[in-house]
């Protein structure tokens, strides 16, 4: 029973308006453990964007047409529905009604990027080297985090691998996730810079 | 008995007062969003806002229920914004139990000053001196991991 209740806040996983009647959440694939913008609660990564996914619930209506606005939009903006953090701070982002009535607003802040780490999709964290098979292929993303903290938003990271001829770095259509793929026989590292921070790690090709 | 009649004076003292205002929202960690009424001998004679630049604040106005034809304006929207509200949330009015939709009004930290917001209702109403501060400086970090 007590664990029953432990469990109910975590059910509602997604950031709750400072007025209470609106919900923001990440858009992510249900299948899709590593997605960073499943971490509404967590800071924005600068240079990254949020897909926010936005409910309201507020009794006898649906949820309306709603508008999205930042009120420092010098630290988060804006743009096509998305916020894109642009500069440490926090900044309210405003829920309102197309007549400009505000429903809800939440608080969402924005941190530099310290450390940048490495998963699989299914969650599970790359610690070291990775070893493929010629024609073998592992997805990966890059997990953003500023000390402890992990930030969520997703990242237009730089790829780069040191020999092309051994692993291929592919777009999978999404903006952070990138498909590997064993080409030849080799080592390469693959490196990844997002603003000031980067990261690598070791790829073994074998026959 | 004495408890009920006391009631009645109180609304009868607030329907014909000023508008009260009152937060309905907390200001995230390490920001500001504090409302200061300016007491008279009647009530609140006018209210001070002191709010973190890029933070939002949640106020009702009230004035023996919630405040009708409410109007609000800014006297400097660069400073401070301010915009009308949809708070479903039923309060009561007067002494029959009937219910209506509070009348709320949302507050934004603009720009680092002050300024004046002017919240009217009916041919009644009460001004927030506002003070818009600037956050505190966060320290960029950046670091290269391997």
């Amino acid at each position: 029973m007590r664990i029953l209740l432990f469990l109910v806040p975590l059910a509602g996983c997604g950031a709750g308006g400072a007025m209470r009647q609106a919900t923001i959440v990440g858009q992510c694939a249900a299948d899709d453990a590593a997605c960073s913008r499943r971490h509404p609660m967590a800071p924005l990564a600068i240079g990254t964007r949020f897909h926010p996914d936005i409910s309201t619930e507020i009794a006898g209506t649906t949820t309306p047409t709603l508008i999205l606005d930042s009120a420092d939009p010098h630290v988060l903006a804006i743009e096509d529905g998305a916020l894109l953090a642009k500069h440490p701070g926090a900044s309210a982002v405003m829920i309102s009604t197309d007549n400009g009535s505000v429903i809800d607003f939440i608080h969402v802040w924005v941190a530099p990027i310290t450390k940048i780490t490495f998963a699989r999709r299914d969650g599970d964290r790359i610690e070291s080297a990775i070893g493929l098979t010629v024609g073998e292929d592992v997805t990966l993303v890059p997990t953003l985090w500023n000390g402890a903290q992990r930030l969520a938003g997703s990242s237009d990271a730089t790829w780069t691998v040191d020999a092309e001829g051994a692993l291929a770095v592919l777009r999978d259509g999404s903006a952070d996730r990138r498909r590997l793929r064993a080409r030849a026989p080799g080592k390469a590292t693959v490196t990844v810079a997002l603003g000031d921070a980067k990261a690598s790690f070791d790829v073994e090709v074998v026959p | 008995m004495k408890a009920a009649l006391l009631a009645l004076l109180a609304i009868l003292a607030l329907a014909g007062c000023l508008p009260t205002l009152a937060a309905q929202s907390a200001a995230p960690p390490s920001r500001s969003a504090r409302l200061d009424s300016i007491d008279g001998f009647w009530g609140p004679k006018g209210y001070r806002l002191e709010l973190s630049q890029g933070v939002a604040i949640a106020l009702t106005c009230n004035r023996g229920g919630p405040c009708t034809k409410l109007r609000v304006t800014a006297d400097d929207p660069s400073i401070a914004e301010v915009r009308q509200a949809s708070l479903s949330r039923l309060e009561v009015v007067g002494l029959h139990g009937n219910q209506q939709q509070a009348s709320a009004l949302v507050v934004i930290g603009k720009a680092p000053g002050s300024t004046k917001i002017r919240v009217r209702t009916g041919d009644v109403g009460q001004d927030i001196h506002v003070t818009i501060v600037a956050p505190p400086i966060t320290n960029p970090q950046t670091a290269v991991t391997r």
